[in-house]
């Protein structure tokens, strides 16, 4: 029996805080080091394998530690990026203990008894060689051997040099490790950027409590996530007035956040603060390509899904999803439109600044260029909407919001109708009997009803919204169906300022 | 690098559960209908069930199964039940 040898003593910094030496490692019973870095794919593929076993050699009384050659803020994500669960501890250049443990390649694997003696090493991926070193089940999925990366006590120093502007830290990847993110690469909150956001405002007043994390909603918050969005700080203002008006109990944000359904949320922004801040309201509307646009509806979502708990997967259990649940602000085109603009419409006065946010599905497009009358015009809108949540469940109970592309809106114009008339024969020009509705899944309504009774697909034409706004040319408006069961009402804030 | 938290970050306190009970006989059961359709059935037999082992039910209507229960529903619940069921989703 060959004798074993002591391996050398360290001291190395834990990303737990601190450091930790060898001899704690194996105080208590045998420890396994393994020594990785994040640039090592076959590195990273052992931690991700080694992590399930971690508890079987806990109940063992092994100790488990990845030694990384990489700072600690690289090594602190990779483990995290892998589940592995020991303890992370991170070798600083020029890699000395790894020198001394003669390391030629990552990862390699050293068991050290209870008594700081090497009992045997694996190097590289080695599924067989894991299992007889450790005496526990260690996956059988291939590759089961896969050759490592040279170590890094072997570079040279020319190379050496060369690795010193890589592997460090990223404060972008860190924001994806902390999970302050929607999955789309943010601005990291910096308190300078977010000082700059609040602009002089008090971050510390209470904007209101959000469920479902009944999370404290305050400006600093709003701010750090206008940041994250890639607000600029003249955008703020509107992003504030916005998860105010998400904050009314009767928005019901809180229900819209957690649903099946996939209910997103539509910001209309009205009046002079679309010029201050060129906020998009024609060509594109819905999609990207806008700074304002595309930033201050993700801000809004990321007050829901980080702040107030709402997040994807987790507390938001939508099945599909939508598209408003990244962002979805637009301005009307005043300008452009015929008709009172939505926040004259809402009891605003015109020249004031106003969000409206409306819980909503996500937006159907309409094309219509053959249309001879405003009768017919309105009737495919309409029935283009009987079908939005499900094309038996009639009324809908809850609001519609038509987007009107210029030309259609122009179109009724011409023809001499009112934003109100478009909105009536909208309502009334979709109709079905009772009968025609009675299958699959319908409404109290529709089961109670006599066969020949006509049926609305809304309860009022106050349930149908209408804003103007799209490219000057192309016949495509849209509609934005309702989520249902929430319910949820439009709500409007005039944007301040100055609070 | 000190960045500004979008987070909440007051440490939640988690309640303990409160005690099951060994028997249901003579245990006053509230039971939750949040409104979701057919919860009533479910919960129907739920009372069959809990009647049958003694349980004695009552109970008690969200307003809407979309919004959390208000303060007076759930002390309607605390203060007149041992137990209480909740039929949630459909």
């Amino acid at each position: 029996m060959t004798a074993l040898t002591h391996v050398p003593e360290f001291s190395l910094s834990s990303v737990a805080g601190g450091s930790l030496a060898l001899a704690d490692l194996h105080a208590s019973g045998p420890a396994l080091l393994v020594f990785v870095s994040e640039e090592c794919p076959t590195s990273t593929l052992t931690l991700r394998r080694l992590s399930p076993t971690i508890p079987d050699l806990a109940r063992a009384g092994v100790r488990v530690a990845a030694v990384f050659e990489d700072p600690l803020e690289t090594a602190a994500r990779v483990a995290r990026r892998t589940g592995f669960t020991g303890d992370v501890l991170s070798e600083p250049a020029p890699y000395d203990v790894s020198r001394a443990y003669s390391l030629q390649s990552l990862p390699t694997a050293v068991l050290i008894d209870r008594d700081g003696r090497e009992v045997d090493r694996v190097v590289g991926w080695d599924a067989a060689g894991l299992r007889t070193l450790l005496s526990v089940p260690v996956t059988e999925e291939p590759p089961l051997r896969k050759p490592g990366c040279a170590a890094k006590n072997t570079y040279d120093a020319e190379s050496l040099r060369a690795l010193g502007g890589a592997g460090g830290f990223d404060e972008l990847e860190e924001m994806f490790e902390r999970g302050w993110t929607d999955g789309l690469p943010v601005i990291p909150p910096t308190g300078e950027r977010v000082e700059a956001m609040l602009g002089g405002r008090d971050g510390s007043r209470l904007v209101g409590e959000m469920a479902p994390a009944m999370a404290r909603v305050t400006l600093e918050r709003v701010a750090a996530c206008s940041v994250l969005a890639g607000c600029r700080p003249e955008y703020f203002p509107v992003v504030v007035a916005a998860v105010e008006a998400v904050l009314e109990p009767a928005f019901n944000v809180g229900g819209q956040a957690v649903t099946t359904q996939p209910c997103g949320q539509v910001l209309v922004v009205n009046g002079p603060v679309r010029d201050t801040i060129g906020l998009n309201g024609s060509v594109g509307v819905l999609g990207p390509g806008w700074r304002p646009n595309m930033t201050i509806g993700r801000a809004v979502r990321l007050v829901i899904s980080l702040t107030g708990g709402g997040f994807p997967g987790r507390l938001d259990r939508s099945t599909l999803g939508n598209p408003g649940k990244i962002s979805m602000c637009l301005a009307e085109d005043e300008e452009v439109s015929p008709f009172e603009p939505l926040h004259v419409d809402r009891g605003f006065p015109l020249p004031s600044s106003v969000v409206t946010v409306i819980g909503a599905d996500a937006p159907l497009s309409i094309s219509d260029h053959r249309s001879t009358g405003p009768l017919e015009l309105a009737r495919v809108l309409g029935e283009a909407a009987a079908a939005t949540w499900s094309p038996n469940w009639w009324p809908l109970g809850g609001v519609s919001l038509f987007v009107i592309c210029p030309e259609h809106a122009r179109s009724f114009a011409e023809w001499g109708w009112s934003k109100e008339r478009v909105r009536e024969e909208i309502f009334s020009s979709v109709s079905r009997s009772a009968r025609e509705l009675r299958w699959g899944e319908t409404t109290p309504l529709v089961n109670a009803a006599p066969d020949d009774q006509p049926i609305r697909k809304w309860d009022s034409p106050d349930e149908i919204m209408i804003v103007v706004a799209g490219g000057e040319a192309g016949r495509y408006s849209a509609v934005f169906g309702p989520c249902l069961g929430m319910n949820t009402e439009p709500i409007s804030k005039e944007v301040q300022w100055t609070t | 690098m000190d960045y500004v938290s979008p987070f909440d970050e007051r440490s939640r306190v988690t309640e303990p559960l409160a005690p099951r009970p060994a028997d249901l006989s003579g245990a006053r059961v509230a039971l939750l209908d949040i409104t979701k359709r057919r919860g009533d059935e479910f919960l129907d037999r739920i009372e069959e069930l809990l009647v049958s082992r003694g349980a004695v039910t009552f109970r008690v209507v969200k307003e809407i199964f979309s919004k959390p229960a208000g303060p007076e529903i759930v002390r309607q619940i605390a203060d007149r039940g041992d137990l209480a069921v909740e039929g949630l989703a459909d």
